[in-house]
């Protein structure tokens, strides 16, 4: 441990450095406008109740209001009226720079909505892509026909291209079938895998035969076998695929943003936080981090939780 | 198979042929999904991109000409296509390289620990995990010329001893410290940063997976023929062993490297940063093909992406298929 302190002095250098864009992110999702203009408050901020302009400015009291309010505050002017009534606003609007950050976060945009588009797009993509690849993996690994080499040879030459890179011509089919701002468009591209499919593959070359003449004795036809034999023994190969492919939709830009344009009913998270920041003038920082934050978490809790699963999932691809 | 195959009697012939069209039918229904959206998403774009490359065709009009090599003979002319290319590979160039090495450092320094490297093996995979997207913006804040936390940290030297070592530091102090995305002089250096702090620690894992299956007689082997210092252990020894790993994190790093947009997007929603400077190819297809509509010069630049994706996954799997050990 002594003879190794300088190693973690690097390391910890390097956390510091990996650390230190996630520790402003949820600092300034805490924090109050003003904090985060001046830069105090430490992690959590002061948390001082703070005034919400909005609020106030939707609860200006109007005529009538001042008329209604007249009762309560006797021999006054309506001067005074307003002045009592705004304050009361103000009182009410009053709330803690966390809740406020939050709070704003799912109501100045719909984000509820969008995180469950997001879940929406990933799961199809993910059991989409499962039903295509199971079966033609089965059959490229387990079934004898003429074709096969050439069929494989073909799933080789379709994984030297990446499907961000053709965007544009799938781009231009979807909009020449009306497809774009459709959940569609932001699935189809998806749907097939070939990464999936070499993958399955070469879980399925380990499966024995003597499993799948078995099944065949006993009279199942080969669809039966693909999901009632070889789905079960592909669990673990199944879940790290699917948290492969889980974390890189969810996480996904680029798609995206060129299929859906101005339907916030379609938009995936990463869009809806483009959009946030588009509208944001300087004082919606903490909304915005809140929104980042939110956005942000669910991989990453449920990355803390199953490491293992996680890091052989997205290193998947190191198996090619 | 052979399990299953009947002994050898009259019968059997027929009964064999019989399986054998049953399972090639099969095959083929089991496949068809599969092969039919491989040849509809994969290649037939790659076909189209290939052909639109050559016409003027956009979005909405009903006819087209064909214009030749027009598309790419602008690729090769135009200053705002030379900065793409600049641009694009000095992310490449930047970024390839230090994300590696950066990996294998930490992959080296962790895996010579006792303790702790759990730890920091989940900290640094964290930006791995992150949506780049929103990681960008958190960014984009830190380094906010005024408010941002750079410049803050930064200012904390100014009167100090590093303002007399440190030149820029002199410069910042005196004057003003960098807009950094605002100023052409650094952006690009900005984005390789965020690209590389995004993408090391993916480059780690795999190196520490690579590391477990260096065998440990390798290293008593290279003890007894005198091999003594770290650095000796690590050139004969570690880094020959880690050749299969190497050459699959390069790729890797490499194709995602050339794929660069959100962060690019995300600073810069117009016009590829200060002077172009972090003009990447990608940003350019979204922009000249999705936003201008200009299908056919962004299907030549998708074709030259393609080109050189593909130029180095073939490099990657000759390399592998020779059994690199250098």
């Amino acid at each position: 441990m002594t003879r190794d302190w300088w190693k973690h002095l690097i390391l910890i250098l390097g956390v510091i450095i990996v650390i230190a864009p996630f520790y402003m992110m949820v600092s300034y999702s805490f924090k109050s406008p003003g904090e985060i203009d001046r830069g105090e408050g430490g992690f959590f901020g002061r948390q001082e109740m703070m005034v919400d302009e909005r609020c106030v400015k939707l609860r200006d009291p109007s005529r009538e209001d001042i008329a209604a309010a007249a009762l309560r505050f006797p021999d006054t002017t309506d001067g005074n009226i307003r002045n009592a009534l705004v304050a009361e606003a103000e009182a009410d609007c009053a709330v803690r720079p966390v809740v406020f950050n939050y709070t704003k976060a799912f109501s100045e945009a719909p984000l509820l909505r969008y995180l469950l588009n997001g879940v929406i797009v990933t799961a199809s993509i993910f059991l989409i892509q499962v039903v295509v690849a199971l079966p033609a993996a089965y059959a490229l690994a387990k079934l004898k026909f003429w074709g096969r080499d050439a069929v494989f040879a073909l799933v080789l030459f379709c994984l030297l291209i990446p499907v961000h890179a053709i965007a544009l011509p799938l781009y231009i089919m979807l909009a020449k079938l009306g497809l774009t701002n459709t959940y569609a468009a932001l699935v189809v591209p998806w749907t097939i895998s070939v990464f999936g499919i070499f993958l399955m593959r070469q879980f399925f070359m380990t499966v024995p035969d003597d499993l799948i003449d078995a099944a065949r004795m006993d009279g199942m036809g080969e669809f039966a076998i693909v999901w009632r034999v070889m789905l079960p023994t592909a669990i673990p190969a199944l879940l790290a695929f699917a948290i492969f492919s889980i974390v890189a939709h969810w996480n996904d830009y680029f798609w995206p943003r060129i299929v859906v344009t101005g339907n916030r009913d379609l938009f995936t998270p990463p869009l809806g936080l483009r959009e946030f920041k588009g509208d944001g003038d300087g004082s919606y920082f903490g909304p915005m981090m809140a929104t980042a934050t939110v956005i942000v978490t669910p991989l990453i809790v449920a990355f803390l939780l199953a490491q293992k699963r996680f890091i052989e999932g997205i290193t998947l691809n190191g198996m090619k | 198979m052979s399990a299953t195959e009947p002994p050898v009697t009259c019968v059997a012939p027929a009964a064999a042929i019989r399986h054998a069209t049953k399972e090639r039918r099969a095959a083929w229904i089991l496949t068809a999904p599969a092969l039919s959206l491989m040849v509809v998403i994969l290649l037939a774009p790659v076909v189209i991109a290939g052909l639109l490359s050559f016409t003027n065709y956009s979005l909405g009009n009903g006819s087209f000409d064909w214009v030749g090599i027009h598309n790419y003979e602008k690729l090769f002319t135009r200053s705002t296509y030379e900065k793409m290319f600049i641009a694009t590979l000095t992310y490449v160039v930047t970024v390839v390289p230090i994300s590696v090495g950066l990996g294998l450092g930490a992959a080296l320094l962790i895996n010579s620990l006792g303790r702790f490297r759990e730890f920091y093996k989940t900290i640094y995979f964290l930006p791995v995990m992150a949506t780049l997207l929103a990681m960008a913006i958190a960014w984009e804040f830190m380094l906010h010329p005024s408010i941002g936390m750079i410049n803050r940290t930064l200012e904390m030297g100014c009167g100090t001893v590093l303002e007399r070592i440190w030149p820029f530091m002199a410069n910042s102090c005196a004057e003003r410290f960098p807009l950094w995305l605002g100023d052409k002089r650094y952006a690009i250096w900005v984005v390789c940063f965020i690209g590389i702090w995004q993408g090391f620690g993916f480059n780690m894992v795999l190196y520490l997976a690579g590391l477990t299956s260096v065998h440990r007689e390798l290293y008593h082997a290279a003890e007894m023929d005198g091999v003594r210092s770290a650095w000796e252990r690590f050139r004969l020894v570690t880094w020959p062993a880690l050749g299969p790993t190497t050459v699959f994190v390069v790729t890797i790093t490499c194709i995602r490297a050339f794929q660069v947009f959100d962060t690019i997007e995300a600073f810069w929603p117009q016009g590829g940063g200060p002077n172009k400077s972090t003009y990447v190819m990608m940003f350019a297809i979204f922009e000249k093909g999705v936003q201008q509509n200009l299908i056919g010069i962004g299907s030549a630049i998708t074709m030259l992406f393609l080109a050189f994706v593909m130029f180095l996954t073939l490099i990657q799997r000759w390399l592998v298929e020779r059994k690199v050990h250098y």
